[in-house]
Order: structure tokens, then sequence, then C-alpha cells
């Protein structure tokens, strides 16, 4: 089949959902597929730009490419759903989460004022129209497809995605708590770094790069944490690799997350994951006292759950490895599988 | 976002005024309400919200008010002869009746407003509002529509409403357990509400004075007020159903209300013509999990099939009425499958807090939609415009056929 796999790019901007995109055309093409990754740049702001970016992927016409049909258009993130094809499926990895969960928090984009409001309603009004055209709909985790059921009245199928492809191992437990992504403020490393603070045990890297790097390095500074938190920057695979395969665990802990590769990558390593209870989607594989610990959003709590860890590593090696099995279930191949059903 | 309400509250007794008490403290929760009151000045607000139904002396004010400011208007009735006439003819503005009638029927609609003003002919509002339904005012003024039913929402459309509809399920109260009135019954089938022809209290007579033939024990219970000529006595003692069969309950208050649709195994609501109206009755009934038959008109025909048994308005109605109440005597499996079926139906439809959320919704596309769709629109138009795309032209359409696919833009 010809396949146009849709995301979006931020230029300059690459995490997990890129990856993603991009390793769902190499899986195409490995199982003989022509696939494509068509993407158009997006920027969200000011204003109603949200709504003006969401339209250019109207614009597009994916049902032929150079005289020859394209069979079938996989959508992932907003907005590129926004797509019309006859036979489109959308994998959503993400809907425009400040018009969502995000929207009157510290990370929300809508003001109080009227325009502000009704711009987040049409937001909402765009997914119910450009959603419900899939032939089929598919969401990256529970969390996601029961914000689709709320907000738009559509039922998605709960359809996980494997993480990155790395050179996983497991070379002990180490010393630290490691934290993987990009680094802004909707991943909450600062409360990694204030349970470090209160444990002078606990040594933390917190790899990845981003807006936030700035206020976390000084909030380390200001803790006095020097020594005990690293900022190794955004790393190379066989980096990532090799901090997964030494840390004593994973600490994962965004608000109200999608989904986040990040448990799978660190199950993968044998390690378990540190998250909290109102992290969303990671509470889908990280069960409390089995593949990791879930705390309440709190320094306290999470330094305790770390020190647990450090003190039992026996636990850990336990958790990591029934997380292991949880992640060996997600495979390209299911999933490809269902996605061209 | 500050919304000035407006809606005739209790002590007034309206089913108007009841769900703006069931509504109001839910919407407080998500928005800065601030209620209008008659005969004060207006409350300053973003936007101005009017429950509008067909009653006058309710409502009258409310379009007073609407005509100052136009908003989003609350259509809990689609035909609004009897509120025009009110505030016309009520008003000894019989120009006013003239001009709305004329409005809606042309010359015809004039000369028979002349007959009403002119006592030739019954009072149209009573003897076929639903020809003339004379919400042309109150549509031109509403900025926004929000209806309860598809039937309202394409009567205004048929009517030539252009702008936003919101479709919100009316809510259901969330009673405390209801502890059911002792009457005897069975089946005990409940009506409720005004008993008079528009009701089809006849036909109901009818149906169950044949029902008790076979059921003797078999009881009807009317509950409401009978409406000025309607000789209910005279039509019980010609079925034979003046000492027997029958259980009436004037005007109650709303706990002996659900005490006494809690004792039903059946609840009816029939109703011909119809305003276009929603029934709190029915929500209440499907919330307690009663069986409901109801009449196949307006709302009540979009109840689902395996809540509701619909009877049509036609030559057959008693007979079918008679069948479906015969239906529910006798099976139990049915009316325990319909009583989960309507159980479900309120769980899922009829949430206090969803109907609040889709007022949010609304009220906030309302407020500030037009601002965000012209600003997309300008946007478009400036890159249209800057690589040579001129209006009219075949590119153009094209942008605004995408447009309108995604609701963009309008």
């Amino acid at each position: 089949m010809r396949i146009a796999v849709c995301a979006p790019q931020v230029p300059f901007v690459r995490g997990g959902a890129e990856i993603m995109a991009d390793t769902l055309v190499d899986e195409l093409r490995a199982r003989d597929h022509e696939a494509e990754l068509v993407t158009v740049p997006f920027k969200w702001y000011p204003g109603t730009r949200v709504l003006d970016q969401a339209f250019l992927w109207r614009l597009l016409d994916l049902t032929e490419s150079d005289g020859r049909p394209i069979d079938l258009v996989i959508a992932t993130k907003f907005p590129s759903y926004v797509v019309r094809h006859p036979n489109k499926r959308v994998w959503v990895l993400h809907q425009f989460r400040q018009a969502y969960e995000l929207d009157r928090t510290d990370l929300g984009q809508f003001s109080e004022e009227p325009r502000d409001r009704a711009l987040r309603r049409s937001v909402h009004n765009l997914d119910r129209i450009a959603l419900g055209e899939a032939q089929r709909l598919f969401a990256t985790s529970r969390n996601v497809a029961e914000r689709i059921e709320r907000s738009a009245g559509l039922a998605a199928e709960v359809l996980p995605h494997p993480p990155q492809e790395l050179p996983y191992r497991n070379d002990g437990y180490g010393d630290f708590v490691l934290s993987v992504g990009r680094l802004d403020r909707a991943k909450r490393n600062d409360l990694l770094l204030e349970a470090a603070a209160l444990d002078p045990g606990l040594r933390v890297v917190i790899a990845g790069d981003g807006p936030d790097r700035e206020r976390l390095e000084s909030l380390a500074a200001e803790r006095g944490l020097n020594g005990r938190a690293e900022f190794p920057g955004r790393v190379d695979e066989a980096e990532l690799a090799s901090l997964y395969a030494r840390c004593l665990a994973v600490y994962y802990a965004p608000v109200d997350e999608d989904f986040g590769m990040v448990p799978y990558e660190a199950f993968l390593s044998e390690k378990p994951v540190l998250t909290t209870t109102d992290a969303g989607g990671p509470l889908e594989v990280v069960t409390d006292g089995r593949t990791g610990y879930v705390t309440s959003p709190d320094p306290g709590e999470l330094a305790r759950a770390a020190g647990r860890l450090r003190e039992h590593p026996d636990d850990a090696r336990a958790y990591g490895l029934a997380g292991k099995e949880l992640a060996a279930r997600v495979t390209w191949d299911r999933c490809i599988q269902r996605l061209l059903a | 976002m500050k919304v000035a309400y407006y809606s005739p509250l209790p002590p007034e007794r309206s089913g108007i005024a009841d769900y703006s008490a069931h509504l109001l403290p839910a919407l407080r929760e998500r928005l800065d309400v601030v209620v209008a009151q008659r005969r004060r000045r207006a409350p300053k607000a973003d936007l101005a919200l009017y429950h509008v139904g067909n009653n006058p002396d309710a409502h009258g004010w409310i379009v007073d008010a609407l005509r100052k400011r136009p908003g989003v208007v609350v259509l809990h009735d689609f035909v609004l002869h009897h509120l025009i006439a009110g505030l016309t003819i009520g008003r000894r503005d019989g120009h006013g009746y003239l001009d709305a009638m004329e409005r809606e029927g042309g010359v015809v609609g004039r000369l028979l407003a002349h007959g009403v003003l002119d006592k030739r002919i019954p009072p149209l509002w009573e003897s076929r509002p639903e020809e003339y339904h004379l919400a042309g005012e109150v549509l031109d003024l509403a900025t926004g529509l929000v209806v309860h039913s598809r039937y309202v929402e394409q009567r205004a459309r048929a009517a030539g409403y252009e702008g936003p509809i919101w479709r919100i399920p009316h809510p259901a109260w969330e009673h405390a357990p209801v502890t059911a009135a002792l009457l005897e019954g069975s089946p005990l089938i409940g009506s409720f509400g005004n008993v008079n022809a528009s009701k089809r209290i006849p036909q109901l007579l009818e149906a169950f004075a044949r029902l008790r033939r076979d059921r003797p024990d078999a009881r009807l219970l009317l509950v409401g007020a009978v409406s000025p000529g309607f000789d209910l006595d005279r039509r019980l003692q010609r079925l034979g159903l003046s000492d027997q069969g029958i259980v009436r309950e004037a005007y109650v208050e709303e706990d002996r209300l659900w005490a006494l649709m809690a004792a039903c195994d059946v609840c009816v609501n029939l109703r011909s013509p119809t305003m276009g109206e929603t029934s709190g009755s029915v929500i209440r009934q499907l919330s307690l999990g009663k069986p409901v038959v109801v009449s196949d008109v307006g709302w009540f025909a979009e109840l689902p099939a395996d809540v509701a048994l619909k009877v049509p308005v036609d030559d057959g109605e008693t007979e079918t009425l008679y069948a479906a109440l015969e239906l529910l005597a006798r099976d139990d499996a049915v009316r325990a499958s319909m009583s989960a079926n309507a159980l479900e139906l309120v769980r899922r439809e009829h949430d206090l807090g969803r109907a609040a959320d889709l007022y949010v919704a609304a009220i906030e596309q309302a407020a500030g939609g037009e601002a965000v769709a012209n600003a997309v629109l300008g946007d478009v138009a400036a890159a249209a415009t800057e690589v040579g795309i001129e209006p009219g032209s075949a590119e153009a359409s094209e942008l605004a056929r995408r447009l309108a696919e995604v609701e963009l833009g309008r």
C-alpha cells in the first residue's frame, strides 16, 4: 500500500512524537509498504494562529501523488489529523493539550477573555469534526482515549506504540535516578530536584534539553545539589541506552501525560519507574509496588520511594523485570496489523 | 466570563422555573452568573442568556429585555403564539399582533388576526398554534439558540434561523431516595400535568376503560388541575369510571409528585399539538426508571424506542394506546427492560454536570465565537490575497469550502 504518515513539525524541536512518526514510516517500509512522512510546520500562537495553521492541513490533497493514488493516510498529532482523505486513520498521540487538560494551568494558553474561551472551543470543535471523519480512530493510551470520548464523544481504540529502538540492556542498579525528555515545565523535573534536596543520598541525572533547563539548573544550585544533580543535555542513543542501563530507577511524572515512551524504555532496561498519582498515561503501565512506585506529587514521598529502591535493589530489579514483560507485548508487528486492518 | 441569566424562578410555578432552579447551581460552579430580575435594571455581563417559553406571564419581561439587548435564547417551546399574543393583545397592542401574524402568514395571517381581534374566530394560539408559531421576532433577536431537541432545531432552521444552535438535553434531577406513595392499582398508570384535550386525556380515558374490562385491579392516577372547559366528570361517568378505577390529585408539591410517580408502574405522557416543549415530567419519570408511553410527536418522538412506547396521533390513537398499556400491564420483562434502559439513558444523556458543561461551551462560543471566526477568515483572506487569489475565483471558493467543512470562519 501507499501510505502517507502525517505529523506536524515544530522546526528545531524533536521529541517522542517525532521519533514515533519516523519510526512508523520505517516500520511500514520494512513490511513492504510505500510509506512517506508528510509534515507541515506548526505554530500555535499568538491568538487564532493555532486554527490558521491547522487549516493548512485541510488544504492538502493527499488523495494521490504524482498521478498515483495514496491508499491510506495515518495522521498522528494535532493538527495533522485535520487532513482529509477517504481512507483516513488517526492514531492520536496528542490533541492540542493547551485546549484540554492544560487549560487554566500554568501551562495553559487561553485567557479568560471571551475570545480566548471561544478559541479553545473552536479547537474542540475542529477535533470533533476531524477525528469524527476517521475511518478508524486509535489512541496511544487509555488516558488519551478517555479524553477524546469526553470532549468529542468519539470512541477510540487504545493502541500503545513501542518505544524507540535503542540498545537496551541492564548494567545493574546504580545510585542515581534518571529523568529523560524534553525539559519543559509539564515534565515536572522540579519535583525530582526538590526530592533530591530532601534526601542527601539521592542523586539525579536529568537528560534532555528544552526551555525549562535554565530554571531547573538554577533550582538545583539554589537547593545545594551540586554534584548530585547532573544535566548532561541532549544525549545520543548510545549514551541514553547507557544511562538507562546504569540507573537505579527512572523518574517520569509529567502532569496528566498522554502516554510517554519513557516508562517502556525504562522497562526494556529492566528498571522500575517512579511516577505520581496525577501523571495520567504512565499510570496505565506503572503499578505501585509492581512495576515501580506511584506517589502523590510530593517531594517527600518521592524521596522516600527512591530511598526504598536504593535500600532494596532486589525490589528494583523485580519491578523492572515485571515492567519488561509489559513492554515486550507492545510491538510494531501488532501495531501495524491493527492500524492496517 | 459573566453571564446575565433571565428566567422565571420558583416560587413561580412553571416547568422552566423548576428547570432553572435545577440548572443554576451547576452553572454557577462553572461561570460567573448574575440572575436578572423582573422590573430591575439589566445586569452588566459579557453575555445574556434568555429562557423563553410560551407563557406570557412568565416570559413577557424576558422578551422585553431581549429586545433591548440581543443574546442567546434558550428556546423551551418553539411555538410562541400564546407568548406573542400576550405581549401584543394582552398589552392592548392589537396592531402588534396583526403585524406579527402578517409577518408569518402574509395577508391571510393578517386577516385571521383581524378575526381574532374581532372575536369572529377562536384564538389561534388555541386552535391553530402549530400553523402560526410566531417565533420570528425571538429568532431575529437571538444571537444563538439553545434547544433541547432536534425537533426544535429543525423547526428553527425551517423558519430561516441561520445562527448557531446548541442542543443540550434537559438535565435530570438528582433526587433523594423516594418513598413511593401507597396507592392501589395493578397496574397503577400515572398521568401528570394539566387534565385537558391537548394532553390527550379523552383518548387515555377510553384506552384505560378498555384495559380495565379485563384488568379490574388497574388504576389510573390523574395528577394535575383540570383545565377550564374540560368536563372530566362527564367523561368519567360516560366511561363508567366515576366510582372506581381513577385516583385524582390536583396540583401537588414536588415531594408528593416524586412519591406519586414512584408509585406508578407505567407513566403516560401524551401530547398533541406540541409546542416543541420538553417534558420535565418525563425526565423525572425516566430518572425513576419508569416505563413511559408518549405521543409520537416533537421531542417525545426522539426518546429512544427502548425506553418509551410511542403512540402516533392518528385515527388509531386510542387503539395503539390500549395495546401499549396492555403490553406493559402483561409483560413484566418488558417493563423491567424499559426501566433499566431509562436509568441508563438518564445517566448517559441527562446528567446535570454534562448539561452544565454543554451550556458553558455554548456560552463561550456565543460570546467570542464571532471574533474568532472573523480572525481566522481575516488571516486566510489576507494570505490568499498576498498570493493573488481574487474574491469569487475558483481558488477562493475552494478555500471557503474547506473552511466550511471544518466549521471555521463562520
